[in-house]
């Protein structure tokens, strides 16, 4: 018989650094899921991506029991680390303190593919651009569209 | 630790950006909310100018509001901890909490370890193949070292398989003064000394074995550490990663000049035995 689902908790966290704090804590603990569990396993699981953002979407069962799923980091992530920038431009839309190239939009809009409602690269590209300009990184390069 | 929690609304557009900059001033993890996000970072490492200064910056692009709260440190995973089931590892021995009853003459080890968040109740595989492990080995009269221990459970473990001296460390506070009371719980004050540390400020000593459930990434940067605290001949017992780390976890360790020994895995996790 299929393990009757009691609901789901979304967040956000850094990767290998989950830990019994909030939001993890009283997210999970309120619910009476073991919370090391979840951390002990998320940070194994996240190894590869330490102090990265990723989303995780955890369905957890009426017998205390639970699972969960990586999601890929959010486009804004991916373009601070593209455009190696401590923090975005200070006014975005006059002084541009970073840039990614094209190609580099192409590697991000790949990435984020299965998890944005896009169904082709170069909307997904357009997505990803746009999320740029709103933080004040410039997108160098001839616009492969 | 205290947390401070950050409640921002703001437009949808804006909430994964505000989300990448938040985690560049310091704070660890998020919620979605309907009309925006929390953000949670450890109040220390809290600075409210620089808050400010972040979102006077977004203020010019779209509509945002916030507010913090302090939310005061507490055990979280106490609900869990109320009524969690013993644990039998290899029939040989009982890690239980105080509220079960003790082990029966069929167990040669009863461990008793009240958590209170923090990671080692023998629930998770990794500790459970430690704890096997420690089985095999002759540990009588063994001087034993526990790098980031946790509830205490394996170096408790390691004082009533007859080790003379066994030290152990946590990085986290709350983790080291859980393992105090688990040492006293288990009667074994007079072995097993606990601290909050990090290997860096660990005297420097032989140890026959040394013992590290942690993770691969700090497996792999410490791993030299750990061969320095061996004497010739002891072993070294880690685990905290999958199957698939394996291959990486063995050659740190044969570069810093360990020889692999048995390993033992449970549900793709891992528990390896190295010798100096």
């Amino acid at each position: 018989m299929a393990k009757e689902i009691g609901g789901y908790v979304k967040l956000q966290v850094k990767g290998g650094q989950a830990n019994p704090s909030p939001p993890i804590g009283p997210a999970l603990g309120s619910k009476g899921l073991n919370i090391m569990e979840f951390c002990k396993q998320f940070n194994a699981r996240t190894q590869d991506k330490a102090g990265t953002i990723l989303p995780v979407l955890i369905t957890y069962y009426k017998d205390k029991s639970f699972e969960f799923v990586i999601k890929t980091p959010p486009a804004p992530i991916l373009l601070l680390e593209a455009a190696k920038l401590k923090l975005g431009s200070a006014q975005p839309n006059l002084l541009k303190v970073g840039s990614v190239t094209w190609d580099q939009v192409r590697t991000i809009a790949e990435t984020k593919m299965p998890d944005l409602n896009c169904f082709t690269v170069e909307s997904a590209m357009k997505m990803v651009a746009g999320t740029a300009r709103s933080m004040g990184i410039t997108v160098t390069g001839a616009k492969p569209f | 630790m205290n947390y401070i929690e950050l409640y921002l609304a703001v437009e949808p557009d804006f909430a994964d950006i505000l989300v990448a900059e938040l985690a560049q001033i310091g704070f660890e993890s998020f919620t979605e909310e309907p009309d925006g996000i929390r953000a949670y970072i450890p109040e220390p490492e809290f600075d409210d100018a620089l808050l400010a200064q972040l979102l006077t910056r977004y203020a010019e692009l779209t509509t945002l509001r916030y507010q913090t709260t302090r939310i005061e440190a507490q055990n979280w995973n106490e609900t869990w901890e109320q009524s969690y089931e013993a644990i039998n590892v290899a029939d040989r021995c009982l890690v239980r909490a105080s509220f079960h009853p003790p082990a029966g003459q069929e167990f040669e080890v009863d461990i008793v370890i009240n958590p209170k968040m923090s990671f080692g109740t023998g629930h998770h595989e990794t500790t459970a193949l430690m704890l096997e492990h420690q089985l095999d080995l002759d540990l009588a009269g063994k001087r034993v070292l526990d790098v980031g221990s946790g509830t205490g459970i394996l170096a408790i473990m390691a004082a009533k398989r007859g080790a003379s001296l066994v030290r152990a460390f946590d990085i986290e506070e709350w983790a080291a003064t859980n393992a105090l009371e688990n040492v006293a719980l288990n009667d074994c004050a007079q072995v097993v000394s606990i601290r909050q540390g990090t290997l860096e400020t660990e005297p420097p000593a032989e140890y026959d074995l040394v013992l590290a459930n942690i993770n691969r990434n700090i497996l792999l940067a410490d791993m030299a550490g750990y061969a320095r605290f061996l004497a010739p001949g002891g072993q070294l017992l880690v685990s905290g990663f999958y199957e698939t780390d394996l291959p990486d976890i063995t050659q740190a360790a044969i570069v810093a000049g360990l020889r692999p020994g048995l390993v033992k895995t449970k549900n793709g996790w891992v528990a390896a035995r190295f010798e100096k």
